[in-house]
């Protein structure tokens, strides 16, 4: 094509010759749209049942693959995701639905490709109709580890979206970049969570302690620090004694990331952040800026 | 995470396709419990799957997320009888594999929005299963009973993420022909697995 701009029609004949390359995702990206535009015509819905017929091969290929299993932290990061898309949305269930229609061309089944060709979409037909969907709702959930961590990150991952739309795009990818490396630990078997808070929502984060005491933090909503003065972290363990993790600095878009090892790694341990007026307290400064209880995470 | 040499498992049976219908609505209901159980039924497969195209443990996993989070925004898209809703979660994750290889790729023309995500995350097109019941070695034996060119031209379209026109470049065949021998090997293939599945 010399315009791969121009999107050519294509004729019944062609849709054919390229039915092969179709399905297995092989055309370039000009052609793929004109043979949607094609399929998409209520005139062609069911006028290319190769396109079917090819495709109902491809399923076969993803089962010769190697098997290589996804790393821990990967879930975390999914269910963090899906919940913070979830808050976004003002808590609305999935995609929004477009009306059922029993003319729906037989071949497509992929609005949302279709939107992105700028072709017309058919409309898709509503897995189950949605007052169905209503009757079924299950009310009670499993309280999962991992949903437990989602529910987390709705007040920790979500706390970067609100810096989002703060305009604080830099402190929100940095935040959330900060959450991932606190989830890697929390994926962790043995692992420890602790949901860090402090008065109006200052210091808010996560922390996640792994079975060799090596703790991560990720919190937001601190104020920046000036001169010497830093953030220690402290852990509080069963003798109710403050011990020092180590102090850090914070800049202006309030987020911090810190990391320190040796920590005691039984459930119920304190960990806290004070602000000191300089590296190397040995007792903490009151008030606690931030604290939260460090638990093994529920079966 | 090395790649082990052996056949994924296959189960398509009915009582998991129930299973993974009744996951779908709660997805799209919005409970994240039912994602969690969708993943963890197949997170090996779309990893796996997600890992042979891209090559990159770092972008294989952008991948399965990206696809989890298009099948939590889209579920209500899935349309019953038109492959199972792990075809249709796997396609997903084949689709967007290709799509990250080929933006790895600077001379790959692709759309603009492809580079909104997770918004605008796209759906492929996906088609009712050729037979239920497959196992690895009926697959590879259907691939196997290939012609060299006709397999060579299917595997650099799924696994390698090449267009045809790419393919018809790297081995230096006429354009007409990479379309011809894609266009047969998967009808030769159809009819082995019917065969297979009988």
């Amino acid at each position: 094509m010399s315009d791969p701009k121009a999107m050519r029609e294509l004729t019944c004949d062609e849709v054919r010759d390229l039915a092969g390359a179709y399905v297995l995702g092989a055309l370039a990206a000009q052609d793929e749209a004109a043979m949607r535009a094609h399929l998409a015509a209520p005139s062609h819905s069911d006028a290319h049942p190769e396109i079917a017929e090819l495709g109902s091969v491809l399923p076969a290929f993803a089962e010769i693959v190697p098997v290589v299993e996804p790393p821990a932290g990967l879930k975390a990061r999914i269910m963090a995701a899906a919940a913070a898309d979830q808050e976004a949305r003002g808590g609305a269930v999935a995609a929004p639905l477009a009306p059922a229609s029993p003319s729906t061309p037989a071949v497509i089944a992929a609005p949302a490709a279709i939107e992105a060709a700028g072709a017309a979409p058919p409309a898709p037909v509503a897995f189950p109709p949605a007052e169905e969907r209503a009757v079924r709702r299950t009310r009670a959930s499993t309280a999962s580890w991992l949903l437990r961590i989602a529910a987390v990150l709705v007040i920790a991952v979500l706390g970067g979206w609100n810096l989002l739309l703060q305009s604080d795009l830099s402190a929100a990818r940095t935040y959330q970049q900060n959450v991932s490396a606190v989830l890697d630990t929390a994926a962790q078997p043995g692992s420890l969570t602790a949901v860090l808070a402090g008065e109006g929502g200052t210091g808010a984060g996560l922390a996640a302690v792994d079975s060799a005491g090596n703790v991560a933090f990720a919190i937001r909503n601190l104020a920046p620090t000036s001169g010497a003065a830093v953030y220690e972290a402290w852990v509080i363990a069963s003798d109710g004694v403050p011990v020092p993790l180590g102090g850090f600095q914070v800049g202006k878009d309030g987020t911090a990331s810190f990391r320190a090892s040796g920590l005691p790694t039984a459930s119920g341990i304190v960990l806290a952040l004070t602000l000191e007026p300089g590296p190397g307290a040995t007792t903490p400064t009151l008030p606690i800026v931030s604290k939260g209880v460090a638990s093994a995470a529920p079966g | 995470m090395t790649p082990a040499d052996q056949p994924l498992p296959l189960r398509t049976s009915s009582a998991v396709d129930a299973a993974d219908r009744a996951a779908l609505l709660r997805i799209a209901d919005g409970e994240l419990a039912a994602l969690e159980d969708l993943y963890d039924r197949y997170k090996t497969m779309a990893y796996s799957i997600a890992y042979r195209i891209t090559n990159d443990a770092t972008l294989a996993e952008d991948v399965v997320q990206d696809a989890f989070l298009g099948a939590w925004r889209n579920a209500a898209r899935y349309v019953e009888g038109r492959g199972s809703v792990k075809t249709w979660l796997l396609s997903i994750v084949h689709h967007r594999a290709i799509d990250a290889i080929r933006r790895r790729r600077p001379t790959t023309d692709l759309p603009d929005v492809e580079t909104a995500m997770p918004s605008a995350l796209t759906l492929p097109d996906v088609w009712a299963e050729v037979a239920a019941g497959l196992d690895a070695a009926m697959v590879r034996s259907a691939l196997a009973a290939l012609s060299d060119v006709q397999r060579e031209a299917l595997e650099l379209a799924y696994f390698g993420g090449l267009t045809q026109g790419e393919i018809a470049e790297r081995t230096g065949t006429p354009l007409g022909t990479v379309k011809s021998r894609m266009r047969l090997g998967l009808l030769a293939m159809r009819r082995s697995l019917e065969v297979a599945s009988t």
